[in-house]
């Protein structure tokens, strides 16, 4: 019969497929590191993922700056959510996974700049000039330093502390690799401020000042001034603070239409878009717009409205604010800085030049120096743009005031309390003695998730 | 594809239709056992021809036959019996017992085995255990039914996926779920839904429960070896209905409704407590200042829901084909309001003996499921998480009973009665077969097999719980289909010797596609689709899939029915590991001595069967997702999940890259060796049977996701293999027939299953301050050496001070303090149970049956992680229990004095939410009544059995589990997050009747 040549037929079928390409199946959509910094449009890619992984809340979209809002005087939090509840209470704790994303997304994001600063360098694409790879690797060096600095102001006590010798957040600056797990332990104030230093004087002179939405030299120099202000090197803050004023592709704004957009009055935004979001809910516009588009989290604190009550007709105040329900159902005034709670679509203001003019008076006050403009001038045109009548002098709890004013939401003020020595929160608030410079809770903990597996990690006091 | 197979059906459907006109005179008889009792289910053929049929319930029969013609009698464990037909017109035959005993056949991997012959461990799980209890899913039919097998329903949701373990979780990051293989053909069980907030749906939730005839439990690696690289965590093989050859054309119509309603809900404060509560707290100075409304939310977001389920089936055969047809329509409405269930399934199964030497055959399931789902857990979108978080002077309507929009916490009420939140499935799985037979003792089988999900899933939210309104649209498409070529070979010599073997190839692809897109600002309610919106959201399209080759073969030679050896062997490639590490070989072998057949047994009458069995093996795990083992970048949008934090690789317009994984390129194979040892006993004329299994698992070169720093660049861990587990345990099965009388019947079977799982080393992974190494699953729990891969590890909370109003915690050392930290954490309970099982009993009287089936779970603790919630002094509503204040010394208070610092950290992670989860429950107690036969004599109707049927209408557990559902699975399959619930939906509670009538 046939039977023997189905015989044949069966046995060729059977190891038909005995061939070992049939077993390839690759990621269609993803690339390896080797071939992301094999060419010039990878290795820009991957700096543009570190934009992007700023435009998580926890980074630069608003739940790391908001935290402190509640932290301290301006932001009344009403909403229900424990783990925010928790910083605003005073009662965190070391679990609080809220501040463990934060910590996870802010290094997802200095891993990425590490990479970015390494590798470029060691690249052989001949098409990518060494212009590009100076820019680039600038970039990177600014946002790592913004990154450092935002974690450092949380993790640890400020520099007025125990003048920076006080434990902060780990130093990393090499990338990612598998073969070699760092298991850091946490670096000093100090060293972290000496890095962030670095980074932006090296970044400063190959960064330009072409497009707002990414890095800017302006936004470089802005951010150092802000380091030697929050360091109390006066003069070398006003300084730095001048240089930024006097530059001509950015200028205060006129007036306050300026949020959400890319206007110059902006030094470095964060632009976010319809399909390229800020975090849903739990960024700037989720926490900062009434129910019931947004959470309705984050009002204004009595206090805040008490401190814009004190001057009638204050722009600031009447310009930027909507009524609507908050988290707890009751009528709340609620900031629009952050529009568009339902795509979540509203820009991050990372670092305008309003604060360097703010930056520029309180390091000129301190310092008793006048580099660029007396600080009654500063506060003069900030108060003439707000719609308010000059003043015949000023003091620190004037400028302070001003720069609340001002900054208001945008994650400033928190800092701006515990380096002058003040509580976070105003008498007759909760939790005023919980809330003072070097108290326990005024920062956060190390997610116990890094204590439990990195030995070398010390967590803070009280967690 | 499917077209085909379409084409090809009808075809063979057209061979089916098979009238026989040959009548000569209508034969009536009754068939019987020795003891007399009657015997329903016999196969009775005129030898020869295609007419044939059963005995019904009282084992009574009629067939048409000539005389001269010879009826075949046919029953599993009886000898074949033949009469030839003479002058009467009625044939009553006594069967006797096989002489072979135990010649159940049972389905093994590639292919069936003599319950005799098995050196394995096997469990079966037949239509009659099963075919009582209502189910959406396979897995669901399996809970208490087999030693070893643990199942825990996720949540009550419809659709909703069980976690089945079996003998304990022999992996830590790989997957831990058995594979599960329909008649031959492995199926993808990975979720492909969205979560919303609980579990993905139910992968397995499309395979039809109707269509099942029977399970075999594969759970040893003798048994499950032979499936590879997939074989560690147990095997699941589905076996269809089917028809028989010469079997009469049976009809069968099923319908029954049921009624359902939630078991257990958390006991919250209403509205005036709430009010009061802030007011004793001082959170509020008085209830006057406070919002007035009033609103019951969890009550009002549960309901009894209504089900109706209609199964038709047609089943036969003739002399050389047999067909199953069936078809089930299913309306089924959850308890939580919104959810509910529209399935349409269809099956059919075909054999066909073309010559001789050539048998094709064919199997088709089709499902579509349309559901309507609602969120669980984890989501302020879930109908039951929200009610009880909702501040209950809420209310979802205004005063012109309109609803509103009540912010973070959602309105449910609203979201249920409006948006549309639909996931509808359309699977098809089958196989078309060819066996040639190219000698007496050789047959050569071909086998094509495909599993094809369609799934949607649409959402629609309108203006007043979406400003503007919301839309989503997810697609995804998984292809999958298996090539298997085996040759079998089975023959006996020299009287004694009986050897078979199977070698054989298969090839398996899959490939996944997905597609999604979002938007808001709709104009207008009415408008439900995407294409009306102003503002396009993220989009999204991207694939994975893998593709896996294997070699496999197995002996298995018997000399006598005494000694019984047997080996298998298998050699697995996959592309989901390291081009280095791609494949891996597998094996066991086993064997058996029959005791009972011996010289020295056989004047031993009370005993029956006698066997014991071991054996010895190596199988593997490959769950660990399809692109593990590759370091990837990412540009665009990676997955919907906004709590991961990852978004995308673009920005400002701009593409661009991210780190997503790291990857390991020598990620090799999980493999877990094990032995079991068995013995199986029958005795006082198989009026008891026993079987005992003594097994040991050993989990090597674990897939484990390496905790590391996150400051090595926001990685969170690391694949790599590293380290050893074990499961060891005890599973018994215990099957008595205690009263046989001609009235009345009772037997019981029970089953335990003693697990014990014990992680021996994690090299690698980071020291806790005791220097044992773990990983951590959850911040409740972790897999440490030494311990169990379940392990809660947990600040101990004591209570409230009676003296001092403060909420005490022991720390490490066992001392009270009222400031606990997370240095304070010990070792406080284990996730897994001592032991699992069931127990059912069935009593029959006359016509009436009364089963009745409760499956339990000992020692297990689990961890109410929603109570942090639900007992938050500030915001949310509260349990009531929280009612109890400490207001002076002497108060036994549950909650702390308002003016204590520990007030608002009361509830923080500690023991204070961890139960014992130990509970039996009362799963199924059906009681059923046969019509008697001489009520249908003169009908064309042969059988009607009406039936009512109760569902977890009784549990036993734990007193500080009021309001608890003990079944809990927080968000899925995770082997380390295990035992844990967020508001995990409870069970439901069913009252079913119903009809089953056969023509």
């Amino acid at each position: 019969m046939k039977k023997y040549s189905i015989y044949i037929i069966m046995t060729a079928l059977l190891f038909m497929s005995a061939c070992d390409d049939r077993l390839d199946f690759d990621p269609k959509d993803d690339l390896t590191r080797e071939q992301v910094y094999a060419d010039r449009a990878g290795a820009l890619g991957a700096l543009t993922g570190i934009y992007s992984i700023g435009q998580i809340g926890n980074v630069f979209n608003g739940t790391l700056q908001l935290f402190g809002e509640w932290q301290s005087d301006n932001i009344q939090f009403v909403g229900s959510f424990p783990t925010f509840q928790e910083v605003s209470r005073y009662t965190t704790l070391a679990d609080n996974t809220s501040i463990s994303a934060l910590w996870r997304d802010n290094w997802r994001a200095i891993g990425q700049a590490n990479e970015v600063i390494t590798f470029i360098p060691e690249m052989e694409d001949p098409d990518f000039t060494s212009d590009e790879r100076e820019k680039a690797i600038a970039e990177a060096k600014f946002l790592r330093a913004l990154l450092y600095f935002n974690m450092s102001n949380l993790f640890g006590h400020p520099f007025q502390v125990n003048g920076g010798n006080n434990l902060s957040i780990p130093l990393v600056t090499e990338p990612f690799d598998i073969n070699d797990i760092k298991f850091p332990s946490r670096a000093t104030l100090n060293d972290i401020h000496a890095l962030i230093e670095t980074d932006l004087t090296e970044a400063i002179p190959d960064l330009d000042n072409s497009d707002n939405a990414r890095a800017t030299k302006a936004a470089a120099q802005a951010l150092l001034a802000r380091l030697y202000l929050y360091r109390e090197e006066f003069q070398k803050a006003a300084g730095m603070a001048n240089e930024v004023i006097n530059n001509s592709s950015f200028s205060l704004a006129s007036d306050y239409n300026f949020y959400n957009t890319t206007a110059n009055e902006f030094l470095f935004t964060l632009v976010n878009s319809e399909t390229d979001s800020q975090t849903s809910n739990e960024s700037f516009s989720g926490l900062t717009n009434p129910t019931p588009a947004g959470r309705g989290d984050a009002p204004f604190s009595q206090n805040l409205l008490d401190a814009y009550g004190e001057e009638e007709g204050d722009l600031r105040y009447s310009e930027l604010i909507q009524i609507g329900a908050d988290a707890a159902g009751n009528e709340s005034v609620f900031t629009t800085k952050f529009p568009d709670a339902i795509n979540n679509s509203g820009n991050a203001p990372v670092i305008r030049i309003t604060e360097m003019y703010l930056t520029r008076a309180e390091a000129n006050f301190r310092a008793g120096t006048s580099i660029g403009a007396a600080p009654l001038d500063d506060i003069n045109m900030l108060r003439e743009r707000a719609d308010l009548g000059a003043l015949a002098s000023v003091d620190l709890d004037i400028i302070l005031n001003e720069r609340r004013k001002e900054l208001a939401f945008e994650g400033h003020r928190r800092m701006d309390l515990l380096r002058n020595g003040m509580n976070l929160r105003r008498e007759g608030m909760n939790n005023v003695a919980e809330s003072a410079l070097g108290a326990n809770k005024t920062i956060f903990p190390i997610p116990v998730r890094e204590v439990d597996i990195n030995p070398s990690l010390e967590q803070n006091p009280g967690y | 594809m499917r077209s085909k197979i379409t084409q090809i059906l009808t075809l063979l459907l057209a061979f089916v239709v098979h009238v026989s006109f040959a009548q000569e005179k209508t034969i009536t008889g009754k068939v019987t056992d020795e003891t007399g009792m009657p015997l329903p289910g016999v196969n009775i053929v005129v030898k020869g021809t295609s007419t044939g049929t059963q005995t019904d319930f009282d084992g009574n029969y009629s067939i048409t036959a000539g005389v001269g013609q010879v009826l075949q009698f046919s029953y599993v464990g009886m000898a074949t019996a033949e009469q030839t037909i003479g002058a009467s017109n009625t044939i009553s035959i006594q069967m006797a017992e096989d002489a072979q005993a135990l010649e159940e056949v049972v389905v093994v991997a590639y292919g069936t085995q003599t319950k005799q012959r098995l050196v394995q461990s096997v469990s079966i799980v037949n239509t009659e255990d099963i075919e009582d209890i209502p189910a959406v899913s396979p897995q669901e039919l399996l809970q208490g039914q087999a030693s070893g097998v643990q199942m825990v329903n996720s949540s009550g949701i419809l659709g909703s996926a069980p976690v089945i373990k079996i003998r304990g979780v022999a992996s830590i990051n790989a997957g831990g779920r058995p594979l599960v293989v329909v008649d031959g053909v492995p199926l993808n069980d990975e979720a492909l839904s969205s979560g919303q907030g609980g579990t993905a749906l139910n992968p397995l939730a499309d395979i039809n429960p109707n269509d099942i005839a029977s399970f075999s439990v594969l759970k040893d690696a003798a048994a499950a070896a032979i499936y590879g690289s997939r074989g560690a965590n147990g095997v699941v093989l589905i076996q269809t209905k089917s028809g028989r050859q010469g079997e009469k054309t049976k009809v069968t119509l099923d319908i029954n409704s049921s009624w359902s309603e939630v078991t257990d809900t958390f006991d919250m404060m209403s509205a005036d407590q709430y009010r009061q509560f802030l007011v004793s707290t001082g959170q509020a100075g008085s209830v006057d200042d406070l919002p007035q409304g009033s609103y019951n939310w969890p009550e009002n977001v549960v309901r009894t829901g209504f089900s109706k389920d209609l199964n038709f089936s047609i089943a036969g055969g003739s002399e050389k084909t047999t067909f199953y047809a069936g078809f089930t329509h299913k309306d089924q409405e959850g308890f939580i309001v919104g959810n509910n269930l529209t399935r349409f399934s269809g099956r059919i199964n075909l054999t066909h003996q073309a010559t001789d030497w050539l048998k094709v055959g064919a199997n088709l399931g089709v499902t579509e499921n349309n559901l309507d789902r609602v969120g669980a857990d984890n989501s302020t979108f879930a109908p039951l998480t929200s009610a009880y978080l909702q501040t209950p002077w809420v209310e979802p309507y205004d005063e012109n009973g309109n609803f509103v929009n009540t912010g973070f916490i959602a309105n449910v009420i609203a979201i249920e009665a409006l948006d549309i939140n639909d996931s509808k499935t359309f699977r098809t799985t089958g196989n078309i077969f060819g066996e040639i037979k190219l000698l007496e003792e050789l047959t050569y089988k071909m086998d094509f097999g495909i599993d094809r999900i369609l799934l949607e899933e649409f959402q629609r939210s309108f203006e007043i719980n979406s400003p503007e309104g919301f839309a989503s649209d997810f697609v995804a498409q998984q292809n999958k289909h298996v090539f298997t070529n085996s040759l079998n070979y089975d023959t006996t010599f020299g009287e004694v010797h009986d050897f078979s073997a199977v070698v054989g190839m298969t090839y398996e692809q899959t490939e996944i596609r997905e597609t999604s897109m979002d938007a808001t600002g709709f104009l207008s309610d009415k408008q439900i689709n995407i294409v009306s919106a102003s503002t396009p959201g993220e989009t999204l399209n991207r694939s994975r899939g893998n593709r896996l080759v294997g070699y496999f073969g197995r002996f298995n030679y018997a000399y006598d029915n005494k000694y019984i050896v047997e080996g298998s062997l298998r050699r697995d490639g996959s592309s989901r590991f390291g081009v280095n590490n791609r494949y891996g070989t597998f094996w066991a072998v086993g064997g058996a001595w029959v005791l009972s057949q011996e010289k020295f047994m056989q004047d031993v009458n009370w005993i029956n069967n006698l066997k014991i069995r071991g054996n010895y093996g190596v199988s593997g795990n490959d769950r660990i997702g399809d692109f593990a083992s590759r370091e990837r970048y990412t540009g665009g949008r990676d997955d919907g999940d906004p709590s991961s934090g990852i978004l995308d690789g673009n920005y400002n317009g701009v593409s661009g890259l991210r780190l997503l994984d790291p990857g390991n390129p020598n990620l090799r194979w999980e493999k877990s060796t094990s032995y079991d040892i068995g013995f199986e006993v029958s005795l006082l004329n198989n009026r008891i049977s026993l079987n005992v299994d003594y097994y040991r698992k050993k989990t090597s070169d674990l897939i484990l996701n390496v905790t590391i720093p996150q400051t090595n660049g926001g990685i969170s861990s690391i694949l790599d293999n590293l380290g050893e587990m074990e499961n060891k345990g005890v599973d018994i099965d215990l099957n008595t027939v205690n009263i046989q009388t001609e009235n009345f019947s009772w037997s019981t079977s029970l089953n335990l299953g003693f697990n014990k799982n014990k992680v021996l080393s994690l090299p690698g992974a980071s020291e806790d301050s005791e220097g044992r190494r773990f990983v951590a699953g959850t911040l409740s729990q972790r897999a440490i050496e030494g311990h169990s891969v379940n392990t809660f590890y947990l600040i101990r909370y004591k209570g409230v001070n009676s003296e001092t109003g403060n909420a005490e915690w022991l720390d490490k050392d066992g001392n009270v303090t009222t400031t606990p930290t997370t240095n304070d954490r010990v070792i406080a309970g284990d996730a897994n149970p001592d032991f699992v099982g069931g127990l059912r009993n069935t009593l029959k009287y006359k016509n009436w049956d009364l089963n009745f089936f409760f499956n339990f779970s000992y020692g297990n603790d689990i961890f109410i992680d929603g109570l942090r919630f639900a007992e938050n002094p500030f915001s949310f509503n509260k349990r009531t229990k929280l009612l109890n204040i400490w207001e002076a010394p002497g108060d036994n208070a549950y909650l702390p004095s308002p003016e204590s610092s520990t007030f608002g950290v009361f509830n923080q992670r500690s023991t204070a939410q961890l139960r014992d989860g130990s509970y039996a429950r009362l799963k199924n107690l059906t009681l059923g009544y046969s019509l008697p036969s001489e009520f249908l004599e003169n009908s064309f109707i042969s059988g009607v059995r009406f039936y009512a049927t109760a569902n977890n209408i009784w549990t036993i557990k734990d007193s500080d589990l009021k309001g608890i559902d003990p079944e809990v699975s927080d968000r899925g399959f995770s082997n380390v997050r295990q035992g844990e619930s967020f508001f995990t939906p409870p069970q439901s509670k069913t009252y079913l009747i119903g009809a089953r009538i056969t023509f």
